[in-house]
């Protein structure tokens, strides 16, 4: 949309939203954003905001870096390697499909209500599509830039590091922004199936629901929207500052 | 400086053997420049590869000044069909590559690089991508990529074979220039009989697969040549020359096989 700003779709929806508020048409259980706003600077004040977006962020962050870091690890050598990828291509395919939720019971058998185990539902979440774009990444290198790479004396560990590793770069990032999303969306599952001390957005939003206050709900809302944006953001700006794209193959989707 | 002896390639592709390349020898001197031509699926594309050391004669014996050779090196320079330009760098990024490679300071390998990109002018475009670069600049960014490390052979394998015309009869004019400049032992692969013929001080004729040299034709031109020299009837007269005995082994291939050679990598 080249004559309307990026944010202009979205501030008009707020602004009819807020004036359909105020012109008392909207159920009680759809505030207005003015209320939410409110709310949230309630939040913020209180050190409630802070404490329950820290230990959410903290959970997905240490889980999507696992995750993901294993991924992109197990990834390239299967990549770059036929028995590696023969051993962890059937693994793969055949629990990739499962959704990753579904063994939140299980982990919370083994680690208990704790951290550990939305960490790890997260990471095993994060992992596959960090794995799946690495290894198409890597298999993705063109054969003869390899080539030029070797005849120009460069021994395996610099071919892998400056040749498949920059050429796998864009796929693997896309594979990041997958995870990403994913950490969120499984960070608030869990907090929403249990959490042992009571923190968290997922919690928030479910404590909230019990009690009615749907101002409090959409706080929490907006805040995994805003957090989860940043988060977007600074991963494509890491993207732009690590593997930049050519100009002819520069993607414009949410640039 | 370069000398092939006996070397045979044979693929094996499904239990049967392929012969790709049979008993050639071949020796460029020092500061030579040899175009090899042949027709489509000969085996001069394989030919180069095996020099380049990507693919493991079966038989025979290479050696660069002296020194048996095996595997890839920074002693042969490799120019790629398609070039294999690294599009994530910009053009002195590939440029230093393969100064990189060799350790050395940073600064010396962007003084080296600029050098190159300055004699293939290409200077100004230094930061450019490949991306961004037409198809004679990025031509003229892998041949300073493969100068600049200083290789004592440059294997070419039909490197102007994408461009157009024009930019291809610049090339050749550049790539003249700049041979006698720094003087490289090349070898060139070309399907352009024109083209071997402006540029070598010898054409090697290939016969259809299995490739063998099937005669070597030593091309006695002045130095520089103009590309005007295309018109003399000395020129015409290698061309004409080095087609027949061209036509003859591409309606060889033909009448053996039955049908075309699909494929063309050469």
């Amino acid at each position: 949309m080249p004559a309307v700003g990026p944010l202009t779709a979205a501030a008009a929806v707020v602004v009819a939203w807020q004036l359909l508020a105020q012109a008392g048409v909207l159920p009680v259980w759809l505030v207005s954003p003015a209320a939410v706003v409110e709310q949230l600077g309630v939040l913020a004040a209180s050190g409630e905001l802070a404490r329950h977006a820290g230990a959410s962020l903290y959970r997905s962050a240490v889980g999507l870096a696992l995750g993901a870091g294993t991924g992109v690890a197990l990834g390239l050598a299967a990549g770059v390697s036929r028995p590696v990828a023969a051993f962890f291509d059937p693994l793969v395919a055949l629990t990739y499909p499962v959704p990753k939720v579904a063994i939140l019971p299980v982990l919370i058998v083994w680690f208990g209500i704790s951290d550990l185990s939305k960490i790890m539902v997260i990471a095993i979440s994060c992992f596959y599509p960090c794995f799946i774009a690495a290894l198409y990444g890597a298999r993705g290198t063109d054969p003869t830039w390899v080539w030029a790479a070797r005849s120009m004396g460069a021994r395996p560990a610099r071919t892998f590091l400056r040749v498949v590793l920059p050429s796998a770069a864009p796929q693997i990032f896309s594979g990041l922004r997958v995870a990403l999303a994913l950490s969120f969306i499984l960070m608030l599952a869990a907090e929403m199936i249990g959490s042992s001390n009571r923190t968290g957005l997922g919690f928030l939003i479910l404590a909230a629901d019990a009690s009615g206050r749907f101002d409090l709900m959409f706080a929490a809302i907006a805040a995994i929207a805003g957090l989860g944006f940043c988060a977007d953001r600074a991963l494509l700006r890491l993207r732009r500052a690590l593997a930049p794209a050519p100009p002819a193959v520069e993607a414009t989707f949410g640039e | 400086m370069l000398e092939v002896e006996h070397l045979s390639t044979v693929f094996v592709r499904g239990g049967a053997r392929i012969p790709a390349i049979d008993d050639v020898s071949l020796r460029v001197a020092a500061g030579e420049f040899v175009g090899i031509i042949g027709p489509s699926g000969c085996g001069k594309s394989t030919f180069l590869h095996t020099l380049g050391g990507f693919i493991a004669p079966t038989r025979g014996e290479m050696r660069i000044a002296g020194r048996p050779v095996r595997g890839p090196g920074p002693d042969r320079g490799m120019m790629f069909q398609d070039l294999a330009l690294f599009p994530w760098r910009t053009v002195l990024g590939n440029a230093m590559w393969g100064l990189e490679v060799q350790g050395r300071p940073r600064r010396e390998c962007r003084a080296v690089a600029e050098g190159y990109l300055a004699m293939v002018g290409l200077l100004p475009f230094r930061d450019a991508f490949p991306a961004e670069l037409s198809g004679g600049m990025k031509q003229r960014a892998a041949l300073a990529r493969v100068l600049a490390y200083e290789p004592a052979v440059l294997l070419m394998d039909e490197p102007f074979g994408a461009l157009d015309a024009q930019t291809r009869e610049l090339m050749q004019e550049e790539l003249q220039r700049i041979w006698l400049q720094t003087r490289k032992t090349v070898v060139f692969v070309t399907h352009d009989i024109d083209e071997a013929v402006y540029l070598a001080d010898r054409v090697v004729v290939f016969t259809a697969r299995p490739g063998r040299i099937k005669v070597t034709v030593p091309i006695d031109l002045p130095r520089p040549r103009e590309l005007e020299v295309k018109k003399t009837p000395a020129f015409v007269d290698y061309r004409n020359r080095l087609w027949d005995l061209l036509r003859e082994e591409v309606l060889l291939g033909l009448a053996r096989d039955g049908q075309p050679v699909a494929g063309g990598r050469g």
